[in-house]
């Protein structure tokens, strides 16, 4: 399929859209459209959704958007595409189906598909599980909880991210002024 | 008949844009050879921020660990400032395989002047009288008063920003005024104050990054990673400063990817006549001729370059009749120090980035004072500030409430970084390794470098008294630490072309001038005859403006 067709069944509003550079979001489009293969280049359709659902319960969008918006599920494939080891990558996928497992027995669907009380409920479970092991001392702790993985990420990705670092974090570039002992609840030039 | 310049600068980093600012504003038509491409400000990436890069900061670790494992090392070899720092593969080095030592090196217009750490500290008598006084190793050739003009002249133009002490051991410069220490560090400096009174004082960092526009050059707008490059060129390096006016005198020619293999001798002269290039990119070996050369190609590629211009004369390496050459390699030993949490002020915090931290001068071993069981001492760098979103991982909860409370900032933090004197010991020394070879076909080096049991003393030491510090301000989750960090890892390597008063024992006299080669000047770190403390930049600038002076007028008397 080449470009003219691509922008051709996306109609013609989209094809204003579709500048140069916004290929990926076309393509994108187009996968919702044709509701097949996953855009993303290591996690399938639904180990995709089951992540979107994760960072965004762990960060919804409040009075400012959340980490779904900053498309942290992009961010999270871009690191098992290039950055992990197939080892790390591995062991993140098999984390990941075991949020699905954990699911099924505790509200008998696959993640995506629980009520958000149902996520929220597993969520919780999970939560105070990673608290535990990060209790522990850190020789005895094994290996660390997928759940606690996934938080990090979702953190780190929403924050890098310009709507997480600009809209929550009230990130400047170039705050201009050093202020030592400014007001708490300040957000000019803060991180 | 090829050009004969007046001078051939070798290198174009700290020291290299020293000299090529001193020597062209006397007049000299001066040849600046640089082994890297051209940096100039459009290099800067500064304020690109984290959505900008690919992996946001997590850098591209494949790509570094196979192309730079050595390099990323340090702090500063990150996703946006990796290319300010060599290819290992490019550019290797040996060890033995028991004494691992970290290279970390720029090659590039401006060289390490542009990843630097930016703390500048003065040596006074307790440092240039130390090997004398402790019967080790040999004495300085200069003491404080031959130097303390130089670090006006270099400081006056530099722009230090930093508070003025009257410590007779960390004498004060022209400082432009200091950066503000924020609450924690407020509270930590007055417990100190109040437990060691008269011993211990904590201060804002002096640091050669500019809280007042100076010489043209704008003040800081604390965006915070300045070894990122700075557009407003707020920070010192030799691109940000004295290149700019070096080119402005039309006497400097500089030439990037210049890789020098090594010195031309004439021996009836007893003179070097000029220098011979790799060009970087061609490959292809030039001459360049000059009526003086400078080495400041840094510590490590300057002992380099002589080990590798042997001559009949001088079968060890050129200006090496002492055998000093390549011998007393030190770095400064850190990493011994303490963290924890203090109770200052919830409703408060800092804005903005400050590119400093806070500084605690040496306290151990200071004249008329207590002696320690070690020799010299060590002073604390140091940082402070609220914990951000990066404490989420570990603070239970999620969803909004908790996405709220992310936005208030986490507990103030303290932490207390020692750095060391290293002793100049014979043993640790580099050689020419005959088996290697870098990109451009010349020989390397084979390092043999390790921390002795006074350096290791020094940081136990300071570890313990960093945490004492913090339970004297209340501090609580007090960790103290020692750091194990190979030498090399600090960045401040010296050594291996001393200055002395004895040609039989030292390469360099007390105006950096080959004993044994009168127009061979080597002036950035090599130079060094002891390590002292402090982070050395602004000494071995100081100097190297100190020995262009000396280097012109004998020129002018047609001495060299």
């Amino acid at each position: 399929m080449d470009r003219r067709s691509l922008l051709g069944l996306l109609g013609a509003t989209a094809a204003v859209a579709a500048a140069p550079g916004d290929l990926a979001d076309v393509g994108r489009a187009i996968h919702r459209r044709l509701g097949g293969a996953s855009a993303r280049r290591v996690l399938g359709p639904h180990q995709d959704a089951t992540v979107v659902a994760l960072t965004d319960v762990i960060l919804p969008a409040t009075d400012t958007p959340g980490a779904k918006a900053a498309r942290v599920n992009e961010f999270v494939d871009l690191l098992l595409a290039e950055w992990s080891e197939a080892q790390e990558r591995d062991s993140f996928l098999a984390g990941l189906a075991t949020v699905d497992t954990r699911a099924r027995e505790m509200f008998g669907k696959d993640f995506v598909d629980g009520t958000p009380g149902d996520q929220t409920k597993l969520l919780t479970v999970l939560d105070n599980e990673a608290a535990q092991w990060n209790a522990k001392p850190r020789g005895r702790r094994g290996p660390e909880p997928f759940y606690r993985r996934m938080k990090w990420l979702t953190l780190f990705g929403y924050y890098t991210s310009q709507v997480g670092a600009e809209q929550e974090a009230h990130f400047a570039i170039i705050p201009g002024r050093f202020v030592p002992c400014a007001p708490a609840d300040s957000t000019a030039g803060s991180e | 008949m090829p050009k004969t310049y007046d001078a051939i600068v070798v290198g174009s980093g700290m020291t290299g844009g020293w000299a090529a600012k001193e020597l062209t504003e006397a007049g000299l038509e001066t040849l600046v050879l640089e082994a890297g491409r051209m940096v100039t400000t459009a290099d800067y990436v500064e304020h690109v921020p984290t959505w900008q890069v690919r992996f946001r900061g997590l850098d591209d670790r494949k790509t570094r660990s196979a192309t730079q494992p050595i390099q990323r090392e340090c702090y500063a070899c990150d996703e946006w400032s990796s290319k300010f720092f060599v290819n290992d593969h490019d550019n290797p080095y040996t060890t033995p395989p028991d004494k691992p030592f970290l290279f970390l090196r720029g090659r590039q217009v401006g060289g390490r002047s542009i990843m630097w750490g930016r703390q500048t500290y003065r040596w006074s008598d307790l440092d240039f009288e130390a090997n004398l006084r402790d019967g080790v190793s040999i004495d300085w050739p200069i003491r404080y008063a031959d130097i303390a003009p130089w670090y006006d002249h270099v400081e006056r133009f530099v722009g230090i920003s930093g508070e003025k002490l009257g410590l007779p051991h960390l004498p004060d410069g022209p400082f432009l005024p200091p950066m503000e220490l924020n609450c924690a560090e407020t509270m930590v400096r007055d417990a100190v104050a109040k437990h060691w009174p008269g011993e211990r004082v904590l201060t804002i960092g002096r640091c050669a990054v500019l809280t007042a526009d100076h010489n043209g050059r704008s003040a800081c707008h604390y965006c915070g990673p300045c070894e990122r490059g700075c557009v407003t060129r707020s920070y010192f390096s030799s691109v940000n400063a004295t290149l700019p006016v070096a080119q402005a005198t039309r006497k400097m020619t500089l030439r990037p990817h210049s890789v020098v293999h090594s010195l031309v001798y004439d021996r009836n002269r007893r003179r070097v006549t000029g220098v011979r290039v790799i060009d970087g990119q061609t490959k292809h070996a030039i001459e360049f001729r000059g009526r003086v050369v400078f080495l400041c190609a840094s510590t490590l590629e300057s002992a380099r370059i002589l080990l590798n211009s042997k001559t009949p004369e001088f079968p060890n390496g050129l200006a090496n009749s002492s055998g000093e050459l390549g011998r007393n390699l030190m770095d400064h030993v850190m990493g011994g120090g303490a963290n924890g949490k203090i109770n200052a002020p919830a409703d408060k915090k800092p804005v903005g980035r400050r590119p400093n931290g806070i500084y605690l001068p040496r306290f151990r071993n200071l004249q008329g004072g207590p002696k320690s069981s070690f020799l010299r001492g060590y002073a604390y760098q140091g940082w402070s500030g609220r914990e951000g979103w990066g404490r989420g991982t570990d603070m239970p909860g999620f969803g909004a409430d908790w996405k709220h409370a992310l936005r208030e900032p986490g507990p103030w933090h303290f932490t207390f970084y020692g750095f060391g004197e290293c002793l100049p010991d014979r043993s640790n020394f580099v050689e020419i390794d005959p088996t290697t070879v870098d990109a451009w076909g010349v020989p390397v080096l084979k390092i043999h470098c390790v921390y002795g049991p006074n350096e290791t003393a020094l940081m136990q030491d300071a570890s313990i008294a960093a945490a004492e510090m913090l339970a004297a301000v209340g501090a609580w989750d007090i960790s103290p630490f020692v750091d194990n960090n190979p030498p090399g890892k600090a960045i401040h390597e010296m050594g291996t072309a001393r200055m002395g008063r004895d040609p039989k024992t030292s390469v360099l006299n007390a105006h950096n001038q080959a004993h044994d080669i009168p127009n061979l000047f080597v002036t950035d770190g090599a130079c060094m005859t002891s390590s002292a403390n402090q982070n050395p930049s602004i000494t071995y600038m100081a100097l190297t403006a100190r020995a262009c002076a000396y280097a012109v007028n004998l020129m002018r008397r047609r001495e060299l």
